[in-house]
């Protein structure tokens, strides 16, 4: 008695045809989506958690300081001293007048340093601004 | 006699525009940051130099204290951060039908070592509270939820159940 091998008689290739047009679709999503960093930052930080968060809807008016867990603050690109925050803050209101501060501050930060950042958020006339937290699940 | 040239077929290759692609895709993946601006927004007052005291009666207030341990005292009493949320919810819906100079207020008060993390936590619960209040509201007057309201109807929500945080003036610390 012989066996006779049995094949299935369907291809067994996938069809690569269609496969750069479903990459180009994924580059083009990536490509629309990315930002590309402009600034490096130069503290360590852990956002803090919280549940009711916004979007903040134009991201054009954005403006970051951030705050690093050895209470270092950070503008722009450099880490700057609190007393400098004010002028900084106050000629980026000049040419932005709706800016939003966000805050994107160390979860163990002080409390005063915070305090002490808003004080001068106050004085440059910078009232809008954001503590940037993640969502918490 | 014109010999017929052969036109050879122009083709560009293609097999490798995959390639091409892939790699292209890869750099994107890799440079992207999908950066997510999200935060708990709050207006800040404006600055004068000398700060006068109003008084505000007390059945107004909300009083918030957190201390350097992360101990917080809402109108005197000790609870717990997750607590706060419930504790207002109450005394914000208490006060909707009042006039908007009778609305609660909420004041958040922090020592200069209490951590950002327990102030975040407590800034939190208390625009869950008021978020959960706007929602309860939209749903029974409106019959949808607070986002999905159309623009005038919002801004009445908004009317009824303001959000007023005070974050108190820091004192000075002695040291």
């Amino acid at each position: 008695m012989t066996f006779e091998k049995r094949r299935a008689s369907t291809k067994q290739e996938i069809p690569t045809a269609s496969m750069p047009d479903i990459v180009f679709m994924l580059l083009l999503f990536f490509m629309v989506t990315t930002t590309l960093r402009k600034v490096d930052v130069l503290v360590k930080f852990k956002l803090p958690e919280a549940k009711a968060i916004e979007k903040i809807e134009n991201k054009r008016l954005i403006s970051y300081i951030w705050v690093g867990n050895n209470g270092k603050i950070q503008i722009n690109d450099g880490i700057v001293k609190l007393d400098d925050v004010e002028p900084i803050m106050y000629a980026k209101r000049q040419a932005l007048p709706n800016i939003i501060v966000s805050l994107r501050v160390d979860k163990g930060a002080d409390m005063g340093l915070v305090t002490d950042i808003q004080q001068e958020l106050r004085k440059a006339y910078v009232l809008r601004i954001n503590y940037s937290t993640t969502l918490k699940i | 006699m014109i010999k017929k040239k052969k036109i050879s077929e122009a083709s560009i290759p293609t097999s490798s525009m995959a390639d091409i692609a892939f790699l292209l895709l890869l750099f994107f993946l890799v440079a992207t940051v999908i950066d997510v601006d999200t935060g708990i927004g709050l207006t800040l007052p404006e600055y004068v130099k000398d700060v006068k005291n109003v008084k505000v009666p007390k059945n107004r207030m909300a009083a918030i204290l957190i201390n350097a341990n992360g101990d917080v005292l809402l109108d005197n009493k000790p609870i717990s951060v997750t607590q706060i949320k419930d504790k207002l919810k109450n005394r914000i819906i208490s006060k909707i039908d009042l006039p908007s100079n009778k609305k609660l207020i909420v004041s958040v008060k922090t020592d200069r070592k209490t951590k950002y993390d327990v102030y975040i936590q407590a800034l939190d619960q208390i625009k869950q509270a008021y978020f959960e209040v706007r929602n309860e509201y939209s749903q029974q007057f409106f019959g949808s939820k607070y986002k999905e309201l159309i623009e005038t109807q919002q801004k009445e929500v908004q009317k009824k159940v303001p959000i007023i945080i005070s974050l108190a003036e820091p004192e000075s610390v002695k040291k």
